[in-house]
């Protein structure tokens, strides 16, 4: 990946409805990675046997990890490279464990020729069951 | 005809500049509230776009001086 890949759209290519998704799959290294980043090491993430104790099927990811696929997803397709994000507003519905599949998708809900930006819905599934869902506020920067 | 929007827009106001007890009157700007920043104002813009289901254009804001310059704006888009 690189940001020669990343999308470039600019207000007036953008449309309500329009949307753009990812599946994404958090491995044991993309876990010990964020640990080391963020130095947390509660043991819901880096314990399975903790975690089974706890009531989870196994380590639950990190939500940061989960907001980073959102992170990529803003900055990288929808709008892309002149991407400004401006808030997030985002609840956790259900844990997403390592190595699963899942899906995050985002979709215009609001679309403010005024002041450049866009409001986006969230949903993070794996399969039927939400993960996450929420909104971003993102504007939009004049290409450069 | 703005007299409504006050009380509509007033939790709106509220929320995005997350000041509980803001008492918005015709004269009130962004000079008067610490909170109202360039990134604030955009929120305010586009929450009241979603709060009142209306559209402002390029220009429209540009030039807004107070909250009553504002109210009057959105009275006129809807």
């Amino acid at each position: 990946m690189s940001l020669a890949t990343a999308k470039s759209l600019n207000i007036a290519d953008l449309h309500e409805g329009a949307a753009a998704s990812d599946d994404f799959v958090i491995s044991n290294d993309d876990m010990e990675k964020f640990a080391a980043l963020s130095g947390d090491l509660n043991r819901l993430h880096t314990d399975e046997d903790f975690a089974r104790a706890r009531g989870f099927e196994g380590r639950v990811v990190y939500g940061g990890l989960v907001v980073a696929q959102l992170s990529r997803l803003i900055g990288m397709d929808l709008p892309g490279k002149n991407a400004i994000w401006n808030g997030l507003d985002l609840q956790f519905r259900s844990p997403l464990y390592v190595g699963q599949q899942a899906n995050a998708e985002l979709t215009v809900t609001h679309l403010s020729e005024a002041t450049r930006s866009i409001e986006l819905k969230i949903r993070v599934q794996t399969g039927d069951r939400l993960i996450a869902s929420g909104t971003a506020s993102v504007s939009i920067a004049n290409a450069s | 005809m703005t007299s409504g929007l006050y009380d509509r827009l007033t939790p709106v106001f509220r929320d995005v500049l997350d000041i509980d007890d803001l008492v918005l009157t015709p004269e009130l700007s962004a000079r008067d509230v610490a909170e109202w920043d360039s990134l604030s104002h955009i929120r305010l813009v586009v929450a009241v776009e979603q709060e009142l289901g209306i559209r402002f254009i390029a220009g429209d804001i540009d030039s807004l001086e107070n909250v009553g310059e504002f109210v009057e704006l959105a009275a006129s888009k809807l």
